[in-house]
């Protein structure tokens, strides 16, 4: 089955609000967190992570360029394994750290050359 | 596979978190220590789900919690505020030993109890820390929980924090005198934590068992320290078992009310009223008689009667005249008088409430006082005031299930 490389964005234009969830809403996000992991347990080959800090390194000087922001925009990564770029997509949405307001996720699929 | 978490997990690390720190740098650093606290939670709940959930979450979220903490109160301390770099010198903070074994981290929550319960503190800005720190709850569902507004909660909380904060090192070892003065405050905002659960009309049924369930959980951290385990607090818990025992009975499925002698006892909580008589029984012991041995004494009675008919009502007619010597108030003569008519008839009833001062207009205005006296004088044969007092009693119900329970029972009527 293909695989997916799942981009989490930061959202610039929707700061996340500040509102900071209570325990009680923790404790909701994991619990849905955890059942969409159930669900989707097959085409979840790499839950991925957060990104830290990073540097491009490049043959050249780097130029001032697009680069450095690119980073900042990138919370995590995970890898999804599925059909077709659609239903990549539609699993990456169901997941309630993913879809949230002022994150969204980039879904790329990542080509592997014909045997 | 992430093992699921307990119940109310993220909640109850909060208030046991908040509690071990506080015990730790000192409650002045309070609002300081959530923030930390805060961050704690949200670090697991980032990295918990991708990964592996620590074999011991709790001393996981300690360590991050603690070091949060730490940072913040070392960053202080270099941004020149040199009364905490004093503090942080003189605190055990950085070499205390493992929290887990060094105390019982049921004594720190316990301290914490008390530490909310400062006379200096306003009792509605007590309720508002114990419901926030101890209990884990934000601004938004401490105000939906109280049916107060976000602001005011937040007000309530800033007059607290704003106390804590002066009282400053001091509070941080109560001596165990201070302690046995402050079991009163404590043992009455437990009370009150747990009346505004039960008696609360919140449409959804898991929210008013939870202040109820919170109110409980800390009372039994008290009756069972050997600091504070004494007849009166035995008695609260009782009362609170009692209560809850029958509070599965007390709506039917759409929510409606269902009163006291519509119930169908067998769903009364067995175990429950088990508990609470056993509890009860531990009360009855040295020379204090409090309201809430009064009050577990009436919810005893109910939970002991096969029926509502069979229901021994001089004894609970006792309990109130008790009660009101211990608590003078209005609403507890006005169940005198409900139990009254209920063992030597209506016009005993009656003349009770007829021999009352004037309640304060609060409770004269509400349907309480208005549906009692419709229910005795439509016993007692006076038609007219009855229709009366019927009226009043529908037009001033605060909720459509009161509403629906109260043209119930006047149908019912002769």
């Amino acid at each position: 089955m293909p695989k997916y490389l799942c981009l989490q964005r930061s959202l610039p234009m929707a700061k996340s609000g500040g509102e900071k969830p209570s325990p009680a809403e923790m404790q909701a996000m994991y619990e849905k967190f955890n059942a969409w992991r159930e669900k989707f347990q097959k085409n979840l080959p790499d839950l991925g992570g957060r990104l830290g800090d990073g540097r491009l390194a490049l043959p050249a000087p780097a130029p001032d360029g697009p680069f450095i922001e690119v980073k900042e925009l990138v919370g995590g990564y995970m890898i999804v394994s599925a059909a077709s770029l659609d239903e990549a997509i539609q699993i990456a949405s169901e997941c309630p750290g993913l879809m949230r307001p002022g994150s969204g996720v980039e879904v790329i699929e990542i080509l592997i050359p014909p045997a | 596979m992430t093992a699921p978490l307990e119940e109310h997990f993220f909640r109850r690390e909060y208030g046991r978190l908040v509690a071990m720190l506080s015990r730790r740098v000192g409650v002045h650093h309070l609002e300081t220590i959530e923030d930390a606290v805060q961050r704690a939670l949200l670090a697991a709940l980032e990295s918990w789900p991708t990964g592996q959930v620590p074999t011991n979450p709790s001393a996981w979220l300690y360590r991050v919690a603690h070091n949060n903490l730490l940072d913040e109160l070392r960053r202080r301390a270099r941004t020149n505020e040199l009364a905490a770099a004093h503090e942080l010198g003189q605190s055990d903070a950085e070499s205390s030993p493992d929290p887990f074994l060094a105390g019982d981290v049921r004594d720190d929550l316990l301290r914490m109890l008390f530490s909310c319960c400062d006379d200096a503190i306003p009792v509605d800005s007590q309720l508002v820390l114990a419901l926030k720190t101890l209990c884990g709850f934000d601004v938004r569902e401490i105000a939906e929980r109280l049916f107060t507004t976000e602001a005011n909660v937040y007000k309530r909380l800033t007059r607290a924090y704003g106390r804590l904060r002066d009282v400053g090192f001091e509070l941080r070892d109560l001596e165990p005198t201070e302690l046995r003065q402050r079991l009163p405050s404590v043992r009455a905002i437990l009370y009150v934590l747990f009346t505004e659960g039960y008696l609360s009309s919140h449409a959804d049924g898991a929210i008013r068992s939870e202040l109820c369930d919170e109110a409980r959980r800390l009372s039994e951290l008290l009756a069972e320290h050997p600091l504070s385990a004494e007849p009166e607090t035995f008695a609260l818990l009782a009362l609170m078992y009692l209560h809850t025992a029958r509070q599965s009975a007390r709506q039917n499925a759409t929510g409606g009310l269902v009163l006291l002698e519509e119930q169908d006892r067998s769903l009364w909580d067995q175990e429950a009223i088990h508990l609470g008589l056993t509890w009860l029984a531990r009360s009855a012991e040295g020379d204090v008689f409090s309201r809430y041995h009064a009050e577990a004494g009436i919810a005893a009675e109910h939970c002991r009667a096969p029926s509502f008919a069979e229901t021994r009502w001089e004894r609970i007619v006792a309990c109130y005249e008790l009660l009101e010597q211990l608590a003078p108030s209005a609403i507890h003569a006005l169940n005198r008088a409900v139990a009254v008519a209920e063992s030597q008839g209506a016009a005993a009833g009656l003349a009770v409430l007829e021999g009352l001062e004037p309640p304060p207009p609060r409770l004269a205005e509400s349907y309480l006082w208005s549906a009692v006296f419709a229910d005795l004088h439509g016993r007692c044969g006076n038609p007219e005031l009855a229709a009366r007092y019927r009226d009043a009693a529908l037009s001033s119900a605060p909720s459509d299930a009161v509403k629906v329970a109260l043209r119930r029972r006047f149908q019912a009527l002769p």
